[in-house]
This record gives C-alpha cells, structure tokens and sequence, in this order.
C-alpha cells in the first residue's frame, strides 16, 4: 500500500511538464553520449553539474539519472554495427550483435537490444522500488571472499566463450589478467609492469583494449580480404530491419535472465555493469538448447547482455539511495551532486525526501519509455549506416576509435597503445584466438586479485575463508561445475564414440 | 551619474592602497584550464567544479573556468602536465595530499609539487575515528586495548598505503604499541560498506559521510583527528583528549600553478581565492561538507609543502613503504 501511494506521488511529481522535459533532455543526451564511444555518462554528469545549481534537486536527479540510464541504450549501437564497443559494457554485444550485423540481420540486433533495454530498465525500476531496503542489506553482507567467488564464477565463463580451442581461450584470459595487473599494486605501493612510465602507473584502460582489440582488429582483418565494396549486406525494406517474432520468442528467456542478474549484480558495490554483460551472455549460453550457435550471431547473444547492462541501473542506485554508497564513477558523481544541492546521501535520504525518490523512480518508467520510443526509429536510421562503402566507412571507424580513446583520458599516449592493441587483435585474429576471453580476464583481473588478497588479510593467511562462507561456497561451487561439465560432456561423446567403434 | 563616478574613484583609492594592487598588473584574457587529477567525481574534481560554480556565480573572474581532468598515478600525470605548461598563466592545478606524498614512493615521478607555483591552500578536510554502531568499543582506548591483546586480529579499512587512513593508523601503532591490521580498498564506498557489513572493526572517515550513518544508527565515533572538536561533533574527543598525543594529518586542497608565471599573476590568483574565501556561498560550501577553512597564501606555502612532506617521509618509512626520494 505504501509502495501504490509513493509511486502515485512520484507520477504526480515525474508528469509535471516541466520535470517531463527535464527527462527527455535526460535520456535524450544519455543516447547521444552512449552512441559516441569514449565519452562517458560520469564525465557528462560531470559537465552538467553546474548548470543544475539554479534547479530544484528533484529535476536536477531525474535528468541527471535519465543520462545514466539512457547513455546504457545507446552504447549497442556501435557495438552491433561497427564492433566498436561504446562503452565497457557493450563488449560483449559485440560478440553476438555485430555477427548479426554481418549476415545483414544488424535492425533486429538494434531493435532486440532496445526492446530488451527496455524491458530490463523497467524490471530494474520495479525492483528498485519494491526490494531496495532488504537489498542493501544484502550488499553488506558482501565481502571480500564472496566478491572472489563472483570473479571466479565470471572467469569460469571462459569456457563458455572458447570458440574451437580451449587452449587458445585460456592464453587469451591470462594475457587479459596480465594486463590487469599493470600499474601500482594498492596494498604494497610498488609499481608493476609500468616500464617506468607515468602513464603506465594506472594500468592499461580498458576502453583502450576493447576498441583496440575489438574494432581495430576487425577493421585490420577485414581489409585484407578486401571483397566488396560494401561491409556488410542492408536488405531492403523495413520490415527485414527490425525483429521478428521469431527473435522475440527465443529471447524470451534472456530478457528475464538479463534483467535478474544485471540487477543483483548491480546492488554489489564492488561489481559492476561489465561482469553483470559477461555472466548473464555465460547464463544464457549455459542453459540454451543450442549453445554452438553462440558468437555466430543469435539474438539471445544480444538480448541477454544488453539487459543485464540496463538492469544494473536500477541495481546501482540501491546502495546509492539506502546507504550512501556509490559503486561506480557515475554514481560517484551523483552521490557528489547529492551533496553540493544539500541533501544529505546515507541511509536516512529516502526518508528525508520522499518526494525526491518516487518521483526519481517514477520518472524511470517514463524515461524507459521515452528511451524505447526514441530509439526504436533510429534504427532503420542507423542500419543504413551500413550503406557507406567500405573505403569511407574503415576510416571512420578510425577516426571514431581514436577520437574515442582520447576522450576517455586526453592523453595521447593512450592512442598508441590503442595501436598497439589493434595490431595485437589483429594478430590474434589472424592466428585464430577468440578475444572475448583477453577481455574478460582484463575486466575481472583486478577485481578479482584484490578480492582474494583482502580476504586472505582478513583471515591473516587462512584460505578457508574461501569456502567456510556460504554465499562464497556456494558462487566457487557453481564456478568449478562449469569448468568440469564440458569435460565431462567430451569424455562422455568419446566413450560413445568407443562403443559404437567396438559394436 | 555622479555618485558612481566617486564609487569608481573611491575603489580604485582603495585598490591602490591594498596589496591586492599587484594583482591589477595581470587579468586573465582567456578561459582559465583547472586541471584535476580525479576523474569525474572524485574528490579534487568534485571541489574544482564546486569552486568554479561559486566563481562563476559571484562573477568574480572576468572569464570561464573550466576543469580538465588529467587522470594517472595519483596526481603525477596531472603535475607532469602542469610542470610542463612552463610560464602559461591560465592554467592552474588544485593539489591534495596525494601531490605530495606520492612523488616521495614513485620512481615515475619527473616533478614534485617543489617544481609547480603554490598559489593557496583552501581547505583542510578533517577526519573522525568511527566503528559500527554495536561494536563493543566505547571509546578509542577500548579499541586500541582490544588490538593490543589479539595483535594482528582487528581490522580497519582503508584507502592506499600513503593514504591519511594508513598514516592515522600508523601514528596510533607508534604511540600505543598496539596492532592491527590495514585492508586497502580502491573506493570510499567499498570502504564504508566493509564497515557496516561488519567485515572489518574500524574505519577513519569524513565527518560529513559519518554524520548520516550516525543520524541512522548505523556507525558510532570514538574519536576526531582534529586540534580542536568539530561544530558537528561537541561530544567526541579529539585524539589528545582521548589520550593519544599524535601528530594531527589532515587532508589538505588547495591551489598550483605552472613554473615560471610573473608576480603578477600569481598575485591575480591569490586575490581571487581570497576574494572566493569571503563569499557565503563558499562558506556554505565549507559548512555542507564539514570542511575546515585552510586558507593560507603564497609565500607561506613552500615551508607548509616541506613539512609536510618531511612528516610523510618519516611516516612512510615507518610503515615500511619504500620512499625513493
């Protein structure tokens, strides 16, 4: 009853005209910079903080997260188009969508990403509305160890995205996690693998790898074969650009998947949309009936992702709003802007202002549609992107790349090392190396070392700390299932093989 | 008409017989760069765009501002840039304590804050000692005599090893004898909610973040690291009080500029922060986000820089941190 009555009090709040433009602007901006690889939804926030002194708090919130959430829409469509992924959590898009996009499919992949945002996005909000106080409870009971575990269950998923050769996939990942592991170490203060470069000292970005390795890489490989004039075929028509029913149906799992996991994933402060893109793509392939199929250009490869990447919106602002607790820089920035507009963020904000959280959350079911409404139109606009031939489209998607990368850190030292990556993909193309896993070592990698060595810490050097916790347990269980069932499954196929040869 | 030709003529009067006059000798003719070293959000990102906001609403510089986030290496990224816009007077650098200290660990490091012009210290961003709230640790002591009896055993989560977490903590081993262990996490909110989860016993926070974990019943101070008690904490001790005589480290922001800038300008620039410092908009700011008025001017900077960053010497040393300078 309480919920009914704040939500209609946040309709009241979100329909105000003047709010209602408010979020247009919002989620209109939030397209635009998700479509532009590099350019990010925090340093937006950021630019536009100023302008929202003169506002009241509740507008200035429902714009500023109409950004957030709007910017998760659009980083799909470079993705599935050009395989350039718009921004972290788009990687694993590419696998599925940009294989689409080849076979002449890209406006259903562009239309199941938006059906699917949406869907996701409106989950996340109901969830967001209706769990967030017993959720945040759970976030705290997530440490260390538990966050190990996910990270372990996330690199298990290497598995599931080998393509012919697990031996080759494995290589991928630990050059992923080697690449993780550059920069200053946080808890000795040593330098590693930094070359004694200033700029060496935060690492490698990942934006840097993933457009490198990704978009580079295609681009490098492609022009070698040097076939058409045109990338990839646009049929005709509009009915071939947007998704069938056929689609929809198949994705009816994934849009449920997507929206449960990218939001859970999302309460956790220590996680993020990128592993919530990786396990739910793992999920999805894991439970379908045609796994094989998976990299070639599905459309649950898509949907799945894409959900878990809009769902997790709705999953961050939990520890946002309850506790006080951001877990990204997006949310940073808004926990930032929360405090210079004078509210007091911590457990104690929902209470204190009602009127701010329904009418936020209200104004996300507006959002979402508007954001459905929006995109779904552009996107026989952008399938025809497609139409430029290839001798102006390659350099494009240079230019997009490098402008990209730039942005992200205005340093041109991160431009080399984008070529650098770009060759590496290209190479690894070339000899046959599946480069989701380098990616999914690269996001977990940090994570996921810092996890185990806080926890041995915290138990002064005892690894059962590991296992003596029962969310932890239980994440390491499932991970170690997922290594061993292929091989099972393969022993399996060969004693088959054996008798049928013996009878 | 009249009267505010005598207005214009009384202030020039006054503007020549105030050591602001310098400051006539150079106005800025472009938009001013800030440079940061935080992405979006963080801590010197979030106070630059404040700053510039209150600027920009007081009109007290003739031109736009506009932050440029120049991210790596704890600040040397952001100093390297700044050390190399020799003699370019509309650019300008808000520092923090990283400035200082990191150059000391760092190899990589090409300048130190010694190779930029200080221009002002703003702020001074005091700390408090906090515990969940149904920790059995009532006062600082119990904490600490808790650590003394299991070394090793309580936990406090932190930031980096040259954070002014570790360096608190590092101060209190040294004059109590006791030992506990440190667990660094990358952000502030990881920090927070090992805390509450009970995952850890002890953390040194901002008093603004704390005040709403109190005010919700979730967190409990045991001690402020500060000279003198907070508006917003009348009833909790400050380390002294609670009996622990240490050396007070308090986060510190404020102002750089490239090498070689003329008087004049560096003049320019203290007189608009001055100028900034009396606004209420400013102290407002202050109040909101429980920071203390660190204002202190040029000349004055270099001996703070050199104590400072002697203080962390030592400090670092001690916590067995390799310090290459």
């Amino acid at each position: 009853m309480e919920v009914i009555n704040g939500l209609l009090h946040g309709f009241a709040v979100a329909l105000e005209p003047f709010n209602l433009f408010w979020c247009f602007i919002g989620v209109l901006l939030g397209t635009l910079i998700g479509i532009l690889p590099g350019l990010g939804p925090a340093a937006t926030i950021a630019m536009l903080l100023p302008l929202t002194f003169q506002m009241n708090p509740t507008s200035a919130v429902i714009m500023l997260a109409g950004i957030y959430y709007g910017a998760k829409y659009g980083g799909s469509t470079t993705a599935i188009l050009l395989n350039v992924p718009g921004e972290s959590a788009s990687v694993v898009t590419c696998l599925d969508g940009y294989q689409m996009a080849k076979q002449g499919r890209a406006g259903p992949a562009l239309g199941i990403a938006a059906i699917s945002s949406f869907i996701a996005g409106t989950v996340g909000v109901v969830l967001l509305m209706l769990v967030a106080p017993p959720l945040s409870k759970f976030a705290l009971s997530f440490s260390s160890p538990e966050y190990f575990a996910l990270m372990s269950l996330g690199l298990a998923m290497v598995v599931l995205l080998a393509g012919k050769s697990l031996v080759k996939a494995l290589l991928a990942m630990l050059v992923g996690l080697w690449i993780a592991s550059m920069g200053i170490d946080l808890f000795s203060d040593a330098s590693r693998f930094t070359f004694g470069q200033t700029h060496m000292l935060d690492g490698v970005d990942f934006v840097v790898v993933a457009i490198g390795v990704f978009a580079l890489g295609e681009v490098l490989g492609n022009m070698e074969s040097r076939q058409h004039a045109q990338v990839l075929p646009v049929p005709k028509g509009l009915r071939n650009l947007l998704p069938t029913w056929a689609d929809l149906k198949a994705c009816r799992f994934a849009f449920l998947n997507g929206s449960l996991i990218g939001f859970v994933i999302g309460v956790l402060p220590g996680a993020g949309s990128t592993i919530a893109s990786f396990i739910s793509y793992g999920i999805e392939k894991a439970v379908s009936k045609h796994p094989e199929k998976f990299g070639t250009g599905v459309p649950e490869g898509v949907a799945a992702p894409e959900g878990a990447n809009n769902s997790e919106t709705g999953g961050a602002l939990v520890p946002l709003l309850t506790l006080g607790i951001p877990g990204s820089s997006t949310t940073a920035i808004l926990l930032a802007a929360f405090v210079l507009w004078g509210l007091k963020p911590g457990p104690l904000m929902i209470t204190d202002n009602p009127d701010l959280f329904w009418g936020l959350v209200a104004s996300m079911y507006v959002g979402n549609v508007m954001l459905l409404i929006l995109n779904l139109p552009l996107v026989p606009v952008f399938a025809q992107l497609l139409r430029v031939p290839v001798y102006a489209l390659y350099p494009m998607i240079f230019g997009i790349s490098i402008v990209g990368v730039y942005s992200v850190s205005g340093s041109l030292f991160d431009t080399w090392m984008l070529a650098v990556f770009g060759l590496l993909g290209y190479a690894m193309r070339r000899l046959d190396y599946p480069s989701a896993p380098l990616i999914l070592g690269l996001v977990l990698g940090d994570g996921m070392e810092r996890a185990l060595r806080q926890s041995l810490m915290m138990s002064s050097g005892d690894l059962s700390i590991l296992v003596s916790r029962p969310i932890s347990a239980v994440m390491l269980f499932l991970a170690v299932l997922i290594l061993v069932l292929p091989m099972f499954r393969k022993a399996n196929a060969w004693r088959v093989k054996a008798l049928e040869e013996q009878s | 008409m009249k009267t505010r030709l005598i207005f214009t003529m009384m202030t020039a009067a006054f503007v020549a017989a105030s050591p602001a006059a310098l400051a006539q000798g150079f106005q800025p003719s472009k938009p001013i760069e800030v440079v940061v070293h935080t992405g979006p959000g963080g801590g010197n990102d979030v106070l630059a765009r404040a700053i510039v906001a209150i600027i920009d609403k007081e009109k007290l510089a003739p031109v736009r501002m506009q932050v440029a986030n120049k991210t790596g290496g704890g600040g040397l990224t952001a100093m390297a840039y700044v050390a190399e816009k020799k003699g370019d007077e509309h650019t300008i650098a808000l520092f923090s304590g990283n400035w200082l200290t990191n150059p000391l660990t760092r190899t990589e490091a090409k300048f130190t804050i010694k190779d930029l012009t200080p221009v002002v210290r703003l702020v001074l961003e005091p700390a408090v000692i906090a515990v969940k709230a149904d920790a059995p640790y009532k006062t600082l002591k119990d904490f600490i005599d808790a650590a003394k009896k299991n070394p090793g055993q309580l936990k406090q989560s932190g930031g980096s090893l040259t954070s002014r977490d570790n360096v608190v903590r590092q101060l209190l081993m040294k004059h109590s004898g006791a030992n506990w262990t440190y667990i660094s996490f990358p952000g502030g909110g990881e920090r927070i909610a090992a805390l509450l989860g009970g995952h850890v016993n002890m953390m040194v926070i901002e008093p603004q973040e704390a005040g709403e974990h109190i005010r919700a019943g979730g967190m409990r101070v045991l001690a402020q690291v500060t000279d003198k008690r907070l508006d917003s904490f009348p009833n909790v001790p400050t380390l002294k009080e609670a009996g622990f005589d240490v050396p007070i480290v308090p986060q510190v922001r404020g102002v750089v500029a490239p090498p070689g800038i003329s008087r004049e300008a560096v003049a320019y620039y203290e007189d608009l922060f001055g100028r900034l410092e009396k606004t209420a908009s400013w102290k407002k700011y202050l109040v909101d986000n429980q920071f203390e008025n660190g204002y202190m001017k040029s000349a004055e900077m270099g001996k703070f820089f050199d104590e400072f960053t002697n203080n962390m010497r030592g400090i670092l040393k001690e916590a067995g941190v390799k310090v290459v300078r």
